[in-house]
């Protein structure tokens, strides 16, 4: 239906219109039921976006991340 | 000032002192400015007193302990300057460069000495902030205040850069605030000294190489408060144009509320502790937006469901109306119905009135009418009447003359009047008349009629026949 949002703001964006279109009542019932398939498939992607940052901080040091990456340039 | 280098010409011989002159005042004064201003050009510091103002010129007295210089400055070298709004008043640490002139009047006006300034700075601190306003001034005439403003800030990212002292407080506080926000996501560390005189080039060459990582969406620089000294690197004129130019939005906590470094202006954001920097960071706060989620997808099952109800029972209720319709039809048509009745009622009560008149009237005409032709028919009728009672009276006289004369008749036929004239009549036992011989012979008895009275006869014999 609908392609993979750019970003989590396009998504949320998105989602607002959708319900705030949904609220007003004035789309049909068939715009209605593609809103709601659309508005799923948005909330299934920003769900899967906070879960990507719901597993716990992790801490990486950027002069350990240039070493790493000069030795696999080297190997 | 040396007298005996001051050329000035032709010498009016005077008696007096013995020295040279009198030379006329005014060509002295000239001379004497001319000389001022060939002396070297030098920095003065000192505290302002007695600032004023004329429409072209601030003039001051710069002064420490030792001693005072009255100074003055055009306007627009004073607007050259850059001093912070207000700078210029008593009591300020004042750094002046220009040299010695002298104003030789005229004819109303005064002469005066004064140091003129063609520079000035604010001394100390204030000399720091100086250098930082004119910084400042020119950043921002560039445009590089903008650039990073103008970047997108990712709400969500999924990793950021750090840039600050390894040990400290910011590191912790920007930690934590981080988790405050539910965010569990990847901080790339990267340290550099935040003070020294190398700093400004190492945080340079940090958030460098934090913004070469494709992964990491946002930079933060933070450290904490100090002198605007301690600051100083983070107003570091290379370190402030790589930011500005950096494709990666940065977002900067340095010192406190009160602090402005020159990395605050051009950074896309400026927070005044490592807190704020986590919340501007990941501007979402991830734990809120969970929830939100969840109300959203609520929001959508609810419209969903709601669109098919409310159109099911929107359905229903279209189907109940033909029903409704048709009520609300017959309703109508009864209370028509009903007024129709009425009015009839009203026509008719009229209509009957006016007929009965009418009728009244017609009614009457043919009664007039009738009686008029009744007495010209009983005239017409007695007319005749009288006619037929003649006509009838003399019909009637006539059948009396015509009985009378049947009568007459009638009498001269009647057997009865034979009778007495002498004749008998014949007749059987049963009374019939014998009106032949034979009849008589076969009769054997016959009854024999007289005019008085009948006598039984007894035929005897044979018939005689009568010669024709």
């Amino acid at each position: 239906l609908s392609e993979k949002p750019d970003s989590y703001e396009v998504a949320v964006e998105r989602l607002e219109e959708i319900i705030d279109r949904l609220d007003s009542g004035q789309a049909g019932l068939r715009e209605t039921l593609d809103l709601c398939r659309e508005g799923r498939e948005l909330v299934n992607y920003c769900a899967a976006e906070l879960d990507a940052v719901g597993e716990g901080l992790k801490e990486l040091n950027l002069d350990e991340l240039a070493a790493k990456l000069e030795v696999s340039s080297e190997s | 000032v040396e007298q005996g280098e001051i050329e000035l010409g032709e010498v009016i011989p005077q008696a007096g002192s013995g020295l040279p002159g009198p030379f006329p005042v005014g060509r002295y004064a000239r001379r004497l400015q001319e000389e001022m201003r060939k002396r070297a050009r030098v920095q003065l510091i000192g505290e302002v007193t007695g600032v004023g103002r004329s429409k072209v010129q601030a003039y001051f007295e710069l002064r420490d302990s030792q001693g005072a210089v009255p100074c003055a400055i055009w306007l627009n070298d004073l607007e050259k300057a850059g001093l912070p709004e207000g700078a210029l008043r008593d009591g300020a640490e004042l750094v002046i460069a220009g040299g010695p002139d002298y104003y030789p009047g005229g004819g109303q006006a005064s002469p005066s000495f004064s140091f003129r300034a063609t520079h000035v700075r604010l001394a100390g601190e204030g000399d720091l902030l100086a250098r930082l306003e004119a910084l400042r001034k020119q950043l921002r005439a560039e445009g590089l205040f903008e650039l990073q403003k103008q970047l997108a800030r990712p709400l969500l990212p999924k990793s950021i850069g750090v840039v600050t002292a390894e040990t400290g407080a910011a590191r912790r506080d920007l930690l934590a605030g981080l988790r405050r926000r539910g965010w569990g996501g990847t901080v790339v560390w990267a340290f550099a000294p935040v003070q020294d005189r190398h700093a400004a080039a190492a945080i340079a060459a940090a958030i460098q190489g934090l913004a070469a990582r494709p992964e990491v969406e946002a930079i933060v620089v933070t450290r904490g408060g100090g002198s605007l000294a301690d600051l100083w690197a983070f107003c570091d004129e290379t370190l402030c144009r790589t930011v500005a130019m950096l494709r990666v939005p940065v977002v900067s906590a340095i010192g406190h509320e009160r602090d402005s470094t020159l990395i605050d202006d051009v950074a896309a954001v400026a927070c005044s502790t490592p807190t704020h920097a986590a919340e501007a960071a990941v501007p979402l706060d991830c734990g809120a937006a969970r929830r939100d989620l969840q109300h959203c997808a609520s929001a959508l099952r609810r419209a969903g469901e709601g669109a098919i109800g409310t159109r099911a029972r929107h359905l229903a209720a279209l189907a109940r109306g033909p029903a409704r319709a048709l009520q609300r039809e017959r309703g109508g048509l009864n209370q028509k119905i009903r007024e129709i009745r009425a009015a009839s009622e009203r026509g008719l009560a009229e209509r009957g009135g006016f007929q009965r008149r009418i009728a009244t009237v017609v009614l009457e005409r043919a009664r007039r009418r009738g009686i008029e032709r009744i007495v010209a028919a009983v005239a017409v009728e007695s007319r005749r009447g009288a006619g037929i009672e003649r006509s009838a009276a003399r019909s009637l006289q006539r059948r009396r003359e015509t009985l009378r004369r049947a009568a007459v008749t009638l009498r001269a036929h009647d057997p009865e009047r034979t009778l007495e004239r002498g004749y008998a009549l014949a007749e059987t036992e049963a009374g019939k008349p014998v009106t032949s011989a034979d009849g008589a012979v076969a009769a054997a008895t016959v009854k024999l009629r007289f005019a008085d009275g009948r006598v039984k006869a007894k035929i005897e014999g044979d018939v005689e026949r009568e010669a024709r």
